[in-house]
């Protein structure tokens, strides 16, 4: 396995992580908020509303922007 | 035809004690010292000058007109006796459609329930399908065009500029506060961003220089390079892209 192997997993076990959790919130009855509770928890005030939504707009310029 | 001079006197004092608050209110430096302490204003700076330095100035430049007017908003909140608390009531504006509104845009509304006026829940569905029409155009013209390009950003960037600045006027929806979350399960979305972004940063750190990308070392704009190549991947992602930010405008 080389770096490259070692960097996408990590990308991947990231991600595993995050459909557990989601899957922990949603099937169970763990404390944990669903994704969705978490965005309307982070909607909530100006400063991580503007985070937020800074966040999506990022990834638009970041892959398509000049 | 003007006003009485009773009037004219209250506007005069009107403008006169605004003037006086405002040089008697904090000075620029505590009120910039006081939206620092804001934890997003300091993340967006952070992402602002890391996005300079990857050699994408643009991208730069816009977050930090973001962070830097969202630390002197927040400044001037907490430095401001007796403003507005923070949430949904204190950034509630007119402009938010009500909760019967949102309900009919839904489809759960009285519109659409049984004996509801059917012509409103038509409507409500053309609206939903003209959204999802205008969404798919956005993405396939978008996508037409090569990445990088001006005819590229100008959609991308207004279309992010636009969403933001509405972000900023207050919630688009009225919705209640949300229940207290769980500090644990909020701690364990946390971990998992954060431990997103520093992976991404590791990678990024490890290229042979900031701009020049390296196998060895992908980031995640490297690995979607590929995919990105091609009009029907850019047109999947851009949709992805707008499918995640009414995801996230829902909230």
């Amino acid at each position: 396995m080389n770096s490259h192997d070692v960097a996408v997993l990590g990308y991947l076990v990231i991600l595993l992580a995050g459909i557990v959790l989601q899957l922990l919130a949603t099937k169970t009855r763990a404390p944990i908020p669903s994704l969705g509770k978490v965005f309307s928890w982070a909607m909530g005030t100006r400063a991580r509303r503007i985070g937020v939504l800074v966040a999506w707009a990022w990834v638009g310029l970041h892959f398509f922007a000049h | 035809m003007g006003g009485s001079p009773r009037s004219g006197d209250t506007g005069i004092g009107d403008v006169a004690a605004t003037v006086a608050a405002v040089r008697a209110g904090p000075g620029y430096a505590v009120t910039a010292l006081a939206g620092l302490r804001e934890p997003i204003v300091v993340i967006l700076l952070l992402i602002a000058f890391f996005t300079w330095i990857s050699g994408k100035p643009l991208d730069g430049l816009l977050m930090l007109v973001v962070g830097v007017s969202l630390a002197w908003d927040t400044g001037r909140r907490r430095t401001r006796p007796g403003g507005p608390p923070e949430g949904r009531q204190a950034d509630s504006r007119p402009q938010d459609i009500s909760a019967a509104s949102r309900d009919d845009a839904r489809g759960v509304g009285p519109a659409t329930r049984p004996g509801g006026p059917p012509a409103a829940a038509r409507w409500s569905r053309l609206m939903v399908l003209a959204w999802l029409a205008a969404g798919a155009l956005y993405a396939l013209l978008v996508g037409s065009f090569s990445r990088y390009s001006w005819p590229a950003t100008v959609p991308v960037v207004a279309l992010g500029a636009a969403v933001v600045v509405a972000g900023w006027r207050g919630p688009s929806l009225s919705r209640p506060a949300p229940a207290k979350l769980p500090a644990i399960g909020l701690a364990l979305w946390g971990v998992v961003l954060a431990a997103g972004c520093l992976w991404e940063l590791s990678s990024l750190l490890q290229q042979p220089s900031l701009t020049t990308s390296s196998y060895a070392h992908p980031t995640i704009s490297t690995l979607t390079d590929p995919v990105l190549g091609t009009w029907v991947g850019r047109s999947i992602f851009l949709a992805a892209w707008l499918g995640l930010g009414w995801f996230v405008v829902d909230r």
